[in-house]
């Protein structure tokens, strides 16, 4: 439904402030940006993937040589979504199989729901999303990542059809369009 | 993977030959972005505004609204009270002229086809407004209801529908007409011409469907001399007053409404479910409650009514967290039982948290606790009145 309603083209890139989403966000989304304690930090941050792959569903998987990986959903989603109102996240310790529901996003008009593309155990959630939403307008890529998964098996990222590398997703996305 | 769950409710399906309306060259200009709805290509946001926005706006300053998917009836004739009198519950006689009234078309079991607005020109003249997904059964049905009398004439027509809506609606258009529009109050309707429209003859009702203040204008549309001009005037609102009037797209009109606890066929209405269910029985004034009014399905509704024989009703539903949305079953508050559905949700930009409108079994009455199943798990929730947001009507 994405693919088919929001065109790229049609979508201006614009900042949202905080003040027009009074009713949902209490907090200044920036707050959560460069929290040093939070154990995805180094990830985030610091460390560089050793995989970047991106599903037709317009989610992302960011794999690090540690065979974790942090999911969540690209820049394109985000904007198609419009405002982000409600995340709903997975729990740590959750075990998923690829294809399994991980959690969801909702805008005013619609909710979607996250499927894991790799099987593998929960160990971090973004708790921030909970509280601020709008974290996924302004940075989907980065700060608004949603779930940290320890791999069951990395060989399944490196050897599956199904997700992208950047280049192919960016070509999807225009074949899209 | 990120795949949408809940999409149909505001777009419908796509068809092959979509209809463009008279202002759909303004939209693209402005950056809407066209989806397919009701047979039609319509706006459900512009690039300039986000859902949010655009809901905000409306509550504070002028939308405007193309609303030229929607079909325009004409009656004439002296069986033309007749007709709509067999047709829907209204009372025509109390209906002064240039004014206008809701109600609903009904079938024989008293189950609603569609909801439309009446307006009275003249004694034997009126006025129908009916939803654009609704058309061919609409016509149809009043086709076939046509034949039983012989005085009557009835068409339908389209032209530029735009709605004003918003707190200063009445500050913008008036700086286009020499008619007092502070005296013409909610319901009411007037023919007068807008100064960037020559001569033509506009039809205006103070009316709307988001709970705020506003006006609807049929403007002439059937040569492309008329067409241009409406679409000048649709220009001419958003650029000469860019700090108070912004188009505005289905995606707003459809939580705003939701808000103001009004029905959207298809949603909350339909053809199994009676005006008395929809909380409607508003619309059958006590004139036609004596046991000799016959309209279609009247045995039923005044049944209905006097032995408040319903069993469910449409009703308001708050929640936190993951919004409720069409379909979600309803559970008494220990989840032993299921009480109802939900038929429109969303989160409400106005309130905050999420706002519903639902069919719930009676015997659950207001600030009652619930549970809505979404995705599997059942949430809390709590029974609530409509509206959720008051209306800001213009009455005297």
């Amino acid at each position: 439904m994405i693919k088919t309603l929001f065109r790229p083209a049609s979508i201006s890139i614009k900042s949202i402030k905080p003040s027009q989403l009074r009713s949902f966000t209490t907090t200044n989304p920036l707050s959560f940006v460069l929290n040093k304690d939070s154990p995805q930090y180094k990830y985030l941050h610091e460390w560089k993937p050793i995989e970047h792959k991106f599903t037709e569903e317009h989610e992302y998987l960011k794999v690090y040589d540690d065979s974790t990986a942090l999911l969540g959903i690209t820049q394109y989603a985000s904007q198609a979504l419009g405002d982000v109102t409600f995340v709903e996240l997975p729990e740590i310790g959750d075990r998923i199989e690829k294809g399994d529901t991980i959690g969801s996003v909702e805008s005013v008009k619609s909710a979607s729901e996250i499927y894991s593309p790799v099987s593998g155990e929960v160990i971090g959630i973004n708790d921030a999303l909970e509280g601020t939403p709008s974290i996924l307008n302004h940075d989907p890529e980065v700060e608004g990542w949603i779930a940290h998964i320890k791999l069951d098996d990395i060989a399944e990222v490196k050897d599956s059809e199904d997700l992208l590398d950047k280049e192919n997703y960016e070509d999807f996305l225009k074949k899209d369009d | 993977m990120l795949r949408s769950t809940i999409t149909r409710r505001l777009y419908g399906t796509s068809q092959n030959v979509l209809k463009k309306t008279p202002l759909y060259e303004a939209h693209v200009e402005l950056g809407g972005k066209m989806v397919p709805y009701a047979g039609f290509e319509m706006p459900v946001l512009y690039n300039s505004q986000s859902h949010i926005d655009s809901h905000n706006w409306v509550r504070s300053k002028v939308g405007l609204f193309d609303v030229s998917h929607m079909l325009q009836h004409k009656f004439s004739g002296k069986d033309s009270i007749a007709l709509l009198q067999k047709i829907t519950p209204i009372d025509l006689s109390l209906l002064p002229i240039n004014s206008s009234s809701l109600s609903v078309l009904l079938n024989d079991q008293g189950g609603v086809i569609d909801d439309c607005i009446i307006t009275k020109h003249g004694d034997n003249d009126f006025y129908m407004v009916t939803n654009a997904g609704c058309r061919e059964k609409d016509v149809n049905f009043i086709k076939s209801e046509a034949e039983n009398f012989n005085d009557l004439k009835h068409n339908t027509f389209e032209s530029a529908l735009l709605a004003i809506q918003g707190p200063k609606s009445q500050q913008v258009l008036q700086n286009f007409t020499n008619e007092d529009l502070s005296k013409i109050y909610f319901g009411q309707t007037k023919f007068l011409t807008l100064s960037p429209l020559g001569g033509a003859q506009i039809h205006l009702a103070r009316s709307g469907y988001t709970g705020e203040d506003g006006f609807e204008l049929s403007i002439p549309s059937s040569s492309a001399e008329e067409t241009k001009n409406s679409l000048s005037f649709f220009n001419t609102l958003i650029h000469e007053y860019p700090d108070l009037v912004k188009p505005i797209g289905l995606a707003a009109r459809d939580s705003l409404r939701l808000e103001a606890g009004m029905c959207l066929y298809g949603h909350e209405l339909a053809e199994d479910i009676t005006p008395i269910e929809a909380s409607l029985a508003w619309l059958i004034p006590k004139t036609r409650r004596s046991e000799d009014s016959k309209f279609n399905g009247s045995s039923i509704i005044l049944d209905q009514i006097k032995n408040k024989s319903t069993t469910r009703r449409r009703i308001g539903v708050s929640s936190k967290g993951p919004s409720p949305r069409e379909g979600n079953k309803i559970f008494n508050e220990t989840g032993s039982e299921e009480i109802g559905y939900i038929t429109s949700g969303s989160p409400s930009p106005t309130l905050g948290g999420n706002v519903a409108q639902a069919y719930i079994d009676k015997k659950h009455k207001i600030g009652s606790n619930i549970k809505i199943e979404i995705r599997g798990k059942k949430r809390d929730g709590i029974i609530q009145k409509l509206p959720f947001v008051p209306s800001k009507l213009y009455k005297p």
